[in-house]
């Protein structure tokens, strides 16, 4: 048997030749049946618990639900819940419009500074070990811890971040209570939390680069960043890739830091997305609208995963 | 070989069965859900249980608490799940909608009986919905009030709280203290943002000491978008614009510590305003009526209440009926309720029951408590209605809008309004359909 680059996979070649012929004993009916039951297993909690409460939620967004009243007494709504936040409900806009602004500091931050330390880490600094545990430590923090201690270090009055900033002069600032200032904080929360996981996966890229190319590179009178710009940005554009679509989908995701720090406020100035859905759908008993969120959110990440794959992709192989 | 074996099996699951299923057979559980969670508070309730419990031994009852802010959806999680709790111990604001969704069981004659004749009216339409339905025993009645700290504003000159809001303006600016970096060391007038009950209920109270409403008397439209409500709102702009108050700072953490002026509050307070380091709750703690505004007449509050109910799924209503009553009944003349006991002693809120109030007078005596038992007299019971919780909310983030500076009072109420009366109308098509 040929694999895919023409080499001969002789013993897949062996099997594949021995199993016309091998007769079908009740062993192996019974091999096949345990075989079967293995594999049903996932696929049947697959089933059950993400493509049944994906499509049941689909259909509840066509409905009003209170998540009180039967299922099968559900009032039908159409697509009068998709219009509604898309036309008049200004918090979902809103905090549609906070969750990308969320997205696109983080991401960015988190990719930039993720490269930037991952670079540092790979070259030959003392105490590299060290560096990595102190850098991956938050990741490994409860989100909630984290929410708590920022909370306390960027408060107005008594936060150490606006002591130290009125020590050279300048003047206290709402970090969490401001409503220009608190979502900006607030990617630079999740930037400190995940920073440290994006290290790790650049500095795995970095190492699998070869070293020929340098040291061709250097022989050819390249200099430090010509190596960076021609060597090490395209070699790690597979990983880039993964690094910018997996923390666009969790940014556009943020719930858990929100919900702690700030809660959405001041005046939902802070609000997210997936913060809203929580309100929407327990707070105010609407299960329905707060479904139709959640298409429409998954809607939103897919085109802008399949984008972010599309210009990253294409040229990775192309290069 | 086989069959014997069988048989064996079959007469030791016999015996399990039958061993098992005596006790079962004789005990009712009971699950009561509240929101009352400190170490005291478990405590206090665990012992009202055991003691039901010693008096019933056929009826066990366990006890479960959530956060309030978690309450709700614990309701609403726990009956989709099909494990709701019998009891439930709610906020009467949720009331209608757990009526329109089928929530609630309807009380015994006897339970609705015994609430008419030891209930103020005004307390059981709290508990009611607007066909005159009762649906629960009615617990604790919580007025609103100006708290204030006698210290503070006897540093700033003042030696009585203000009485209405120019002077609540001017104590509120000459108590707050910003030291030389700009941090506000000290506060004339909390506010509690982020906590929709903390923001819009003492808005309520404004509001009502101004002249204005809430929504309107049949329920069926938001009145709070009046000059009387845009007064209420340009109070707050007015007072972040003086320093007098700012919402960075919060009144429900930091009144305790002795560093707010004053805060509108309800009486539940008591017990962590007694246990507070930052001030001597009775040296200092002062309790006022809400400053009246330039459109009001008189003092006026807002008063809401909750009340114990029985879910409509339980397989034990009777049962989980005879329980609350239990907890809310006097047995012995002039001994009040379990339940007002705790209301009074462990909380220090006002019980709804006649022969608790009657029973706890003395303890309700105090310069604290008192005071709000004379505001329950006139405060308006909150208006509750389907869908009452969203606008509630989006109130809150208006009021705070406002309060950063993000829009203006004639914005931010019109804003209100218009989802508000979306709301209403929607929930009175749903009630149709």
């Amino acid at each position: 048997m040929k694999t895919q680059y023409g080499v001969i996979d002789a013993p897949a070649a062996k099997a594949a030749s021995l199993l016309p012929d091998m007769p079908k004993s009740a062993l192996m009916r019974r091999r096949m049946l345990w075989a079967y039951v293995f594999v049903s297993a996932p696929i049947i909690a697959l089933l059950v618990f993400l493509l049944g409460p994906i499509l049941f939620s689909g259909w509840v967004s066509l409905h009003r639900w209170d998540m009180l009243s039967p299922v099968d007494e559900m009032p039908w709504r159409g697509l009068s819940n998709y219009v509604f936040l898309l036309t008049k409900d200004r918090v979902f806009l809103k905090s549609l419009g906070n969750t990308f602004l969320f997205a696109i500091g983080g991401v960015g931050a988190n990719t930039a500074l993720g490269l930037g330390f991952a670079l540092l880490l790979n070259s030959r600094i003392r105490g590299r070990t060290l560096w990595r545990v102190l850098y991956f430590m938050p990741v490994i923090t409860a989100p909630l811890a984290l929410a708590v201690m920022f909370s306390f270090i960027f408060d107005r009055n008594f936060g150490i971040v606006n002591n130290v900033i009125t020590a050279f002069g300048l003047p206290r600032q709402p970090f969490l209570s401001g409503p220009s200032q608190a979502l900006m904080t607030l990617v630079f929360i999740a930037v400190y939390q995940f920073v440290g996981y994006y290290i790790v996966i650049f500095l795995a890229g970095l190492q699998g680069i070869p070293q020929d190319y340098y040291d061709a590179a250097q022989v050819d009178g390249a200099g430090k960043f010509q190596e960076f710009r021609f060597i090490t940005l395209p070699l790690l554009r597979p990983v880039m890739l993964f690094v910018v679509v997996t923390n666009t989908i969790g940014a556009l995701q943020v719930f858990d830091l929100v919900f702690a720090t700030t809660g959405g406020a001041p005046a939902n100035s802070s609000m997210t997305v997936v913060l809203h859905m929580y309100n929407t759908a327990f707070k105010f008993s609407r299960m329905g609208r707060a479904s139709a969120m959640a298409f429409i959110l998954f809607a939103i990440i897919m085109l802008i995963t399949l984008i972010q794959v599309r210009l990253l992709q294409d040229r990775t192989y192309q290069e | 070989m086989y069959p014997k074996r069988l048989l064996s099996c079959l007469a030791l699951l016999a015996l399990l069965v039958a061993f098992s299923a005596v006790p079962l057979a004789q005990e009712t559980t009971l699950t009561m859900l509240t929101h009352w969670g400190t170490e005291d508070q478990l405590a206090a309730q665990q012992a009202i249980i055991d003691a039901y419990m010693a008096e019933n031994p056929d009826v066990a009852v366990e006890l479960v608490t959530v956060d309030f802010g978690e309450l709700r959806t614990k309701i609403i999680t726990g009956r989709t799940a099909g494990i709701s709790a019998d009891v439930y111990h709610f906020y009467h604001l949720w009331l209608p909608d757990f009526v329109n969704a089928g929530v609630l069981a309807e009380p015994t004659q006897d339970a609705l009986s015994y609430i008419d004749e030891n209930v103020a009216q005004g307390t059981i339409d709290a508990v009611s919905t607007s066909d005159g339905q009762t649906w629960g025993y009615p617990t604790e009645v919580n007025p609103y009030l100006l708290v204030y700290n006698k210290r503070l504003l006897a540093e700033a000159g003042y030696d009585a709280p203000p009485a209405n809001w120019e002077e609540l303006k001017e104590i509120a600016a000459a108590i707050t203290q910003v030291d030389d970096t700009g941090a506000i060391t000290q506060l004339g007038l909390g506010v509690m943002a982020g906590w929709d009950s903390g923001i819009v209920h003492p808005f309520s109270a404004l509001l009502y000491s101004n002249g204005g409403n809430y929504l309107s008397a049949d329920r069926r439209v938001a009145e709070f978008n009046s000059p009387q409500g845009i007064e209420t709102l340009q109070l707050y702009a007015d007072l972040v614009a003086n320093g007098g108050t700012d919402p960075s700072i919060s009144g429900l953490g930091d009144f305790p510590s002795g560093t707010v002026g004053m805060v509108i509050m309800a009486p539940w307070w008591r017990a962590t305003l007694r246990a507070a380091e930052g001030i001597d709750f009775d040296s200092e703690v002062g309790v006022a009526e809400i400053p009246v505004g330039p459109s009001g007449e008189a003092p006026s509050s807002i008063a809401y209440t909750w009340l114990f109910a029985v879910d409509s799924n339980s397989p034990n209503k009777p049962a989980a009926w005879d329980f609350i009553h239990w907890m809310n009944a006097e047995h012995e003349e002039g001994a009040g309720s379990a339940i007002g006991d705790f209301l009074v002693n462990a909380l220090g809120a006002i019980p709804s029951f006649s022969h608790d109030q009657a029973a706890f007078a003395d303890s309700m005596s105090d310069h604290y408590v008192s005071a709000f038992v004379a505001a329950s007299a006139y405060a308006r019971p909150e208006q509750i209605v389907a869908g009452g919780q969203e606008i509630k909310t989006l109130l809150q983030v208006e009021i705070e809008a406002v309060l950063t500076g993000m829009t203006t009072p004639e914005d931010a109420l019109a804003s209100v309004e218009m989802q508000a009366n979306a709301i209403l109308e929607e929930q009175r098509m749903m009630a149709e359909e």
